[in-house]
């Protein structure tokens, strides 16, 4: 049953009771795991993800991405979904869309990390989704960001994402307006994109969309994810910075 | 049923600490940067692409990097400031071991080849003990042989535990080992500890194992004595101690003499019961310490010991908790820790 969303143009309200440039609630903890290299657990709103890093480590033989032989080293992303994670329980373990979050993380985190440091080595990142309500990717980047950053990985700068989506147009002319960080109910009505920026300057490292969206609102939904992302950025180290004053 | 309306509470203001974008205040004059040498330069920790310094002055060492076409200096981790001089690094909160030359590790083998050996240290990547670098049993230094590769693994095999020493660093990160003391060798009877991320001397987190003078030393114990070896790379071995065969006329030449073939046995000695319990003290202890935050090196873990002991003596005699001991091994050595504090 399509959910009614377009209550949004009479109050400016969403369904959740957000206005359209607020982020939910984002908490994040980092070393949760002692045993681990590198540990994070991350909540989006309702979202819910424990990230693990082990390693660098010596690459196992006969690993894909030539890991043993190469001068740099390979980052291996492992993702796997809670079976009471979402609404209905899951029975399949890996498909299409755990492969393309693993591979889009692989491929988004590995040109930040300066992983020519650590030849002839793997690095695992091993995330659990124990709830979801939207925004995974998303998510999923965030807290892998942490839990590289508590094993004490180098890299260049943050990564940080946020969803945008583009709210139901009230003409035919102009686009609706665009909504930052959406829920599950917001995603399965609107169109959405996924936006991860590094550092500050808001360079774009991510973007995925996997819906139809007019094209005169593509711009407002990058604006305001850009912004998104800032936010998160600030948010993010703030957790990291008040993590090291317990050593300070 | 009538609807009630309730009046809205006040939403709670976000938790989150304001981030401080201010970069660490640099002392540009040279008389400043010797005191602050290799100490930390500020409370504050700088976080991963936060620009240090703009300076074209300062050099950049670990933990930092300089983008193309610019002088700009920008940290890679998440850690604290350290100057040497010139040369501007960031030490991480926390990070796998890095090997040095001279560093004493404990180690497992991995995998026994020809003619090396691979051992985990907990680095990025397996070390290698070459067989040119143990001792071999029998006699005076001799040369190793055919026959000495064919029997590789009655020295090590896999899963044994070994303390060794650095001897060198390759291009790429890779240690090699050498066992060639009487120091060094295969670890026997005793429980073996690894600490995750506290090992590497890493000194901006207080806690873990730190280089120090005496990384291997023996603890006096009611039931006998207990060898501790704490390995840089974090990994911890406690053990009965056994002492050296007699010292007699000790010379270069004799040296050898001593390596017998126990010294590559992998049979336990008897340990009795009262041993195996303070070896199991010990290394719960060090858990506890490093859980903690707190240094571990020979003196703290004496300290710790000897408390703990008397703290157990006490409570016996009383025949009750006395001390608000908490759970686990943390709030043994925290509750330790807070009666050194007190007395």
């Amino acid at each position: 049953m399509p959910l009614d969303t377009s209550t949004y143009s009479l109050a400016l309200l969403r369904l959740d009771g957000r206005r359209w440039n607020e982020l939910r609630r984002l908490h994040a903890q980092i070393s949760v795991q002692a045993a681990a290299s590198g540990s994070s657990y991350l909540e989006m709103g309702n979202t819910k993800i424990l990230c693990t890093v082990s390693g660098p480590s010596e690459a196992r033989r006969g690993a894909g991405g030539g890991g043993a032989g190469s001068s740099e080293g390979n980052l291996e992303v492992d993702v796997s979904f809670a079976g009471f994670s979402g609404v209905e329980r899951r029975k399949r373990r890996q498909d299409k869309r755990t492969t393309d979050l693993s591979h889009t993380l692989t491929s988004s985190l590995t040109p930040l990390l300066h992983l020519h440091l650590y030849p002839h080595s793997t690095i695992t990142l091993t995330l659990s989704i124990l709830s979801q309500d939207g925004s995974l990717l998303a998510a999923c980047i965030n807290s892998a960001t942490l839990a590289l950053i508590d094993a004490g990985v180098p890299m260049t700068d943050y990564l940080t994402a946020v969803t945008c989506a583009s709210s139901p147009s009230t003409s035919d002319e102009e686009a609706g307006d665009p909504l930052l960080d959406v829920n599950s109910a917001e995603e399965q009505e609107l169109p959405f994109l996924t936006l991860g920026t590094v550092g500050r300057e808001g360079r774009v490292g991510v973007c995925v969309m996997e819906s139809r969206v007019r094209g005169e609102g593509v711009e407002g939904m990058v604006a305001v994810g850009i912004e998104g992302c800032a936010r998160v950025r600030e948010i993010v180290d703030g957790v990291v910075r008040g993590y090291g004053k317990r050593f300070a | 049923m009538p609807i009630t309306i309730l009046s809205p509470s006040a939403a709670i203001p976000p938790q989150h600490a304001p981030p401080d974008d201010e970069d660490i205040p640099m002392a540009d004059d040279d008389d400043s940067a010797f005191l602050s040498t290799a100490q930390p330069s500020s409370k504050n920790i700088v976080t991963p692409g936060e620009t240090i310094t703009s300076d074209p002055q300062w050099m950049r060492g670990h933990g930092t990097y300089i983008p193309p076409n610019t002088s700009t200096i920008i940290s890679t981790v998440a850690g604290t400031l350290h100057k040497t001089n010139k040369l501007l690094s960031v030490q991480p909160l926390r990070a796998r071991y890095q090997p040095e030359i001279g560093d004493l590790v404990i180690g497992r083998i991995v995998s026994v080849q020809t003619k090396k050996w691979s051992v985990d240290i907990a680095a990025p990547t397996l070390a290698s003990l070459p067989l040119s670098s143990i001792n071999l049993p029998g006699g005076i230094l001799r040369r190793r042989t055919a026959v000495d590769e064919l029997n590789i693994r009655t020295f090590f095999s896999e899963g044994d535990l070994l303390v060794a020493e650095v001897q060198q660093l390759h291009n790429d990160g890779n240690a090699a080992l050498h066992t060639r003391s009487l120091k060094y060798g295969k670890l026997r009877n005793g429980v073996f500890t690894a600490l995750a991320g506290a090992g590497g001397g890493i000194m901006s987190r207080r806690g873990g194992v730190v280089r120090s003078k005496r990384q291997t030393f023996t603890l006096q114990t009611a039931a006998g004595e207990i060898g501790v070896v704490l390995g840089v790379n974090g990994y911890i071995f406690v053990s009965k101690h056994v002492a050296p065969a007699e010292a007699r006329d000790v010379s270069i030449t004799r040296l050898e003499e001593g390596v017998s073939e126990t010294l590559y046995s992998s049979q336990n000695d008897e340990v009795e019961p009262g041993l195996r319990r303070e070896i199991a003290r010990v290394s719960t202890l060090v858990r506890g310490l490093v859980a903690c935050g707190a240094k571990v090196d020979e003196d703290m873990i004496v300290r710790v010991y000897e408390a703990a002991v008397e703290m157990e003596e006490e409570e016996r005699v009383m025949g009750e908790k006395v001390f608000g001991v908490g759970e686990g091994a943390k709030g043994v050595v925290r509750s330790v820790l807070d009666r050194l504090a007190v007395g």
